[in-house]
């Protein structure tokens, strides 16, 4: 009965808010009709409907193969990692800049190397390696070492207690990876696909619908690319639960633990050398096995001489200096925005739990919204603007911030709260003694987590929309052919992104003491 | 001082045995030259204080540690040697069961580790559910189970290879006081039924004296036994004798030589 009248209750706030979207779209009262109502959008998808299956059919055939193929070398690495210490020092590097790099600055790298779909299909593979491989190696590592005792008395070697415990500890870790990592396969293809290839995919039927003046055509779109990512997310949500029913917790791992260095300074500093190293090296390997002309193809190496021995090195420094100067602060801004909206959310959930109820199915709907269909329709609503810029940005680091700094809200200790309360302190004063300094540190983490995001988010709208700034560098170079300012776009971002990460990082370390 | 002098190639013979743990500027004596012999099909129980080496010591013999020095061996053959050879079966505190195997999985274990057909014991393995009283929950997940009954569980897996030497830290040690004395009577008759040599550690006199042949008190920094004790009372033991005034002497024995030796 109970679930019944949530049930109830849930369906008619879905209803009332529909009904709103239906009344804002027919009165064109966004946007001058940037948002259509409901019932335009259907009627737009029903039209096209025979435009679909092509389109969907390549994108789902690229994401299928990139999340296959990247998942099984996560998986491999994760499992060497976890029984090699040095083995998990070495791909660091490769892990971190994966974590971080806002994967729009490789497509046109991608694009140069390879043709057809693979760029697709890798962009999809690099996107979903990360949460997979963390999953796989803390799965493999942490397991019940009395289970391991079992096995070596039973006459068990290490390849049993592999076969018997491991594997099967790690398997629920690496299925709610992979939820985290199907809609990011989603991600990595469509961004992919903006950079074309060929005349199918989602992402090229909204790239190419973007000049249409047709508002339905590309909300159609990002809904039919929503339903995709949240349908791939509720399938392996679905398979984790029925393999977890009982050998462990289901609860939402939203903030990623990204494997922490440890022991000595001047160890974690030689660990990353050499984790770097193993990049460049990779990146070196690549190339050589391409096989591709020094031309198209840069080296580490050709982008230190890009920026300093070239004629135009000058030119080139300030170029990529005021794309920066431009992309960051909005990043920045918008993270900040991103994380205010999160910590209001958080403490009015937590100060009147059924008002906030109602706000997050809606909150959820625009997480599984894939970043690449999600842009141009918030550039539609708001203008090719700064604003759109950061709303953009907001929209992708606020839910996982939020839930980032709820759960801290939720798991401050119930005797602090009974010390307040037995002082005469209502919520307010719990919120404002024991909730609120407990959550600065998650405030941090959702920083550092989001930070990645929102640095994506920010170039995506640039690239599409608002020809500012670094995705609009990369743009622009590579109708100039300039294939230096390409490589270079891609390396520094991935320095930026991993160096921002890792302040973050450190100033989480600082707040949790 | 023993009266179960056995000859019996499958003795037990811990001699001299040293074991010392690093810490960042000091060094645990965990073992200091421990000795002790235990007869083919005997029961023994360990004591002490915590942190005196009981645990260390039976995952020495278990043949998950190795000694820095002496020797321990069960009949001719090294601890490692019977672990690989699976002749060895261990419980802990905690019933470490998979939570992902249902009861009859979590049994058949060390079987499938150590590539026995689980086919061939079929009966075997009923026989053994129903001497640890879980016929019916053969399906049951552990997540289902009582903490009674999952440390069943986790005895018949120890049983099931049909070891020579049993292995038990503390099996009883997470359940309420209770559970524990029907436990103990419990393990008593399993034990019975099989007598496979036995090591028991433990916190507990009462649970010490009431199912062992030898009692082995054990003193902490550095880990030493101090005194070995044996207990009379004839098998099965009724639950009775634990009110009478012998038992009590033993106990009350006992704890003299805890609190002398251990009682920092």
């Amino acid at each position: 009965m109970k679930n019944f009248s949530r049930f109830a209750r849930g369906t008619g706030v879905v209803l009332i808010v529909l009904a709103i979207w239906e009344i804002l779209g027919r009165l064109e009262l966004v946007g001058q009709g940037a948002l259509p109502a409901p019932t335009q959008i259907l009627a737009q998808f029903w039209k096209d409907r025979s435009d679909y299956p092509p389109h969907l059919s390549v994108t789902l055939k690229s994401a299928g193969t990139g999340f296959v193929i990247g998942n099984i070398i996560a998986i491999i690495a994760g499992a060497i990692a976890a029984r090699f210490r040095i083995a998990e020092t070495l791909l660091r590097g490769v892990g971190m800049s994966l974590f971080a790099v806002p994967l729009i600055a490789i497509v046109p790298v991608l694009l140069l190397a390879f043709s057809g779909t693979t760029p697709r299909i890798i962009l999809a593979a690099m996107a979903v390696y990360f949460p997979t491989y963390i999953a796989t190696m803390n799965g493999m590592r942490n397991v019940d070492e009395r289970l391991v005792d079992v096995v070596m008395v039973a006459g068990g070697s290490t390849t049993d207690v592999l076969r018997w415990i491991r594997v099967r500890s790690a398997l629920p870790h690496i299925v709610s990876a992979f939820r985290v990592a199907a809609p990011a396969a989603l991600l990595g293809t469509l961004l992919a696909e903006f950079g074309g290839g060929t005349r199918w995919g989602l992402g090229t039927y909204l790239l190419g619908s973007l000049g249409q003046a047709n508002p339905s055509r590309l909300w159609s779109i990002g809904l039919v690319a929503t339903a995709v990512a949240a349908s791939a997310y509720m399938l392996f949500a679905f398979i984790g639960a029925r393999l977890s029913r009982s050998s462990m917790s289901a609860t939402v791992q939203t903030s990623m633990p990204i494997g922490e260095a440890s022991g000595p300074w001047w160890k974690r500093l030689g660990g990353g050398v050499v984790s770097a190293g193993v990049v460049l090296g990779l990146w070196a390997l690549v190339l050589s096995i391409l096989d591709m002309s020094p031309v198209v193809a840069k080296s580490p190496l050709a982008i230190v001489k890009y920026l300093t021995t070239d004629p135009r090195a000058a030119e080139s420094r300030s170029r990529l200096f005021d794309a920066y100067s431009e992309t960051l602060p909005l990043a920045l801004i918008g993270l900040l925005c991103g994380l205010a909206a999160a910590l209001l959310l958080a403490v009015i959930l937590s100060l009147r739990p059924t008002l906030g109820r109602a706000v997050l199915p809606f909150a959820l709907v625009s997480q599984t919204m894939p970043l690449p269909a999600l842009t141009p329709l918030i550039v539609l609503v708001f203008g090719r603007s700064i604003l759109a810029t950061v709303v953009v940005c907001v929209s992708v680091t606020f839910f996982p911030s939020f839930v980032t700094i709820s759960q801290a809200l939720a798991t401050t200790s119930p005797a602090a709260i009974d010390v307040v309360r037995v002082s005469g302190g209502g919520r307010l004063k719990t919120l404002r003694f024991v909730g609120l300094p407990g959550a600065v540190p998650a405030m941090v983490t959702a920083a550092r987590l989001a930070a990645p995001r929102a640095l994506l988010g920010v170039m995506i709208a640039e690239y599409l929309a608002t020809g500012n700034g670094l995705g609009n560098l990369l743009n622009e170079s590579r109708g100039r052919l300039d294939y230096g300012m390409i490589w270079t776009v891609a390396t520094t971002s991935v320095l930026v992104a991993v160096l921002i990460t890792q302040l973050f990082g450190l100033a989480e370390k600082l707040t949790r003491k | 001082m023993s009266t179960l002098q056995e000859v019996a190639g499958g003795a037990l013979r811990v001699q001299n045995v040293e074991r010392t743990f690093a810490l960042k500027d000091d060094v645990v004596r965990a073992l200091d030259k421990v000795s002790l012999e235990v007869p083919v099909g005997s029961f023994i129980s360990l004591i002490g204080p915590s942190g005196c080496g009981k645990s260390t010591l039976l995952r020495l013999l278990a043949g998950l540690e190795s000694p820095d020095g002496g020797s321990l061996l069960i009949g001719d053959k090294t601890p490692n040697e019977m672990r690989t050879a699976g002749r060895l079966g261990v419980a802990f505190q905690d019933p470490a069961l998979m939570p992902w195997r249902s009861v009859w999985k979590n049994i058949t274990l060390p079987l499938q580790v150590m590539g026995k057909p689980v086919k061939e014991f079929q009966t075997a393995i009923e026989e053994l559910i129903s001497l640890v009283g879980l016929q019916g929950f053969e399906q049951a997940l552990p997540s289902q189970l009582s903490g009674g009954m999952r440390q069943r569980v986790a005895i018949a897996r120890a049983l099931v290879t049909e070891p020579e030497v049993l292995l038990l830290d503390e099996p009883f040690g997470a359940l309420d006081e209770i559970l524990r004395r029907t436990m103990n009577l419990e393990l008593q008759r399993i034990w019975s039924a099989r007598r496979p040599t036995t090591i028991l550690v433990t916190h507990s006199i009462e649970e010490a004296i009431f199912l062992a042949d030898k009692v082995a008190v054990m003193s902490a920094r550095p880990g030493r036994i101090v005194e070995i004790v044996d207990i009379p009372f004839e098998r099965p033991r009724d639950p009775e004798i634990i009110r009478s005034s012998e038992f009590h002497k033993l106990a009350d024995h006992l704890s003299e030589l805890l609190f002398a030796g251990g009682g920092h």
